[in-house]
């Protein structure tokens, strides 16, 4: 557990510097830092709050902006289900610790290290996954506690941040040119609808869908071809 | 905090662990099933719906500002300098009177 627990602080010093950030931006939201210590420590997955948070503080339904922000952490589906051989040795109540504190960069590190030497497993992805969800959970409170202390930051474009942070999302999940087509037609309806006044949620659902549907269409196509 | 504050907390973290807990349960059933490309191809739609959300009706500026941010996530692939890049520009844009 040791072992991980320190062969993770690199990766979790990068989490620490996004989730000062996160934190600046959510008590501008107008959470208190305990509030959004509890949500770092009860959610544990960064994309899903910024994005949560977001459609929170424009004033989407409760049930859409939690819906968004988890739709966006599905790969952990992916991700929890390549653990099974590493999770099978533990009993039930540590295996759902394990899948709760497992993220991007201790998952990533734990198979990384696995492949090299067999006998890292379980311990390793406890060890790296608890120190970094601490990580996480203190650096969005503290960048909680300064967001609280400074003036309204929306004036300085602190509302653009959010803005900048679904852009670099986006490059992280750019697969390649597949995308282009169903992603350029899901910003496209968003756009127009947001423009033609439909309220931002329903208008980033019915984007979404168009985009999953061209996307659908086209592998329909391709295994045709094949 | 208020109501709203407390359930979006309580909401998101409840589906967080469910998708962690479907992993674990289902993950390889799904992971070869056809729901499989939808699942994979959700995230970056509905990301990018958001950008398209958040610059609809903006001036000129922000569009300035999101094209800047795209080029710095392009090049640097950091989610963090291109929030700061993204808002230094925003910021100067808006100072410059754009």
């Amino acid at each position: 557990m040791k072992q991980g627990a320190i062969a993770i602080l690199p990766l979790a010093f990068g989490a620490a510097v996004y989730g000062f950030a996160f934190g600046l931006l959510a008590a501008q939201a107008g959470f208190p830092w305990w509030g959004i210590a509890m949500m770092s420590g009860a959610v544990h997955a960064g994309s899903s709050q910024i994005v949560a948070v977001e459609q929170f503080s424009s004033g989407s339904a409760l049930l859409g902006a939690a819906l968004a922000g988890a739709a966006l952490n599905l790969r952990y589906i992916g991700i929890v289900a390549s653990l099974a051989p590493v999770l099978q040795s533990l009993p039930l109540r540590l295996r759902l610790l394990a899948i709760h504190v497992t993220g991007d960069e201790n998952w990533a590190l734990t198979m990384a290290e696995r492949a090299k030497n067999p006998a890292v497993g379980a311990a390793f992805l406890l060890g790296s996954g608890l120190v970094m969800i601490g990580v996480w959970t203190t650096s969005t409170a503290l960048g909680a506690v300064l967001g609280a202390s400074l003036p309204d930051l929306e004036r300085f474009g602190l509302g653009f941040a959010f803005t900048a942070a679904f852009i670099a999302m986006a490059r992280g999940l750019w697969e390649g040119r597949a995308n282009l087509l169903p992603w350029a037609l899901s910003f496209l309806v968003a756009g127009i609808l947001v423009t033609a006044d439909m309220p931002k949620a329903y208008a980033i659902v019915c984007g979404t869908l168009c985009g999953l549907l061209l996307a659908q269409l086209a592998r329909r196509r391709g295994s045709a071809e094949v | 905090m208020s109501e709203s504050h407390w359930g979006l907390i309580a909401l998101l973290a409840a589906a967080a662990f469910a998708v962690r807990l479907t992993g674990l349960i289902a993950g390889n059933a799904i992971r070869t099933s056809r729901l499989a490309p939808l699942l994979d191809d959700l995230p970056g739609l509905i990301v990018v719906s958001l950008v398209a959300a958040s610059l609809a009706g903006q001036p000129p500026a922000t569009w300035l500002a999101g094209a800047a941010a795209l080029g710095v996530a392009w090049k640097t692939g950091n989610v963090v300098a291109t929030m700061l890049i993204g808002v230094a520009i925003f910021a100067g844009l808006s100072l410059a009177g754009l």
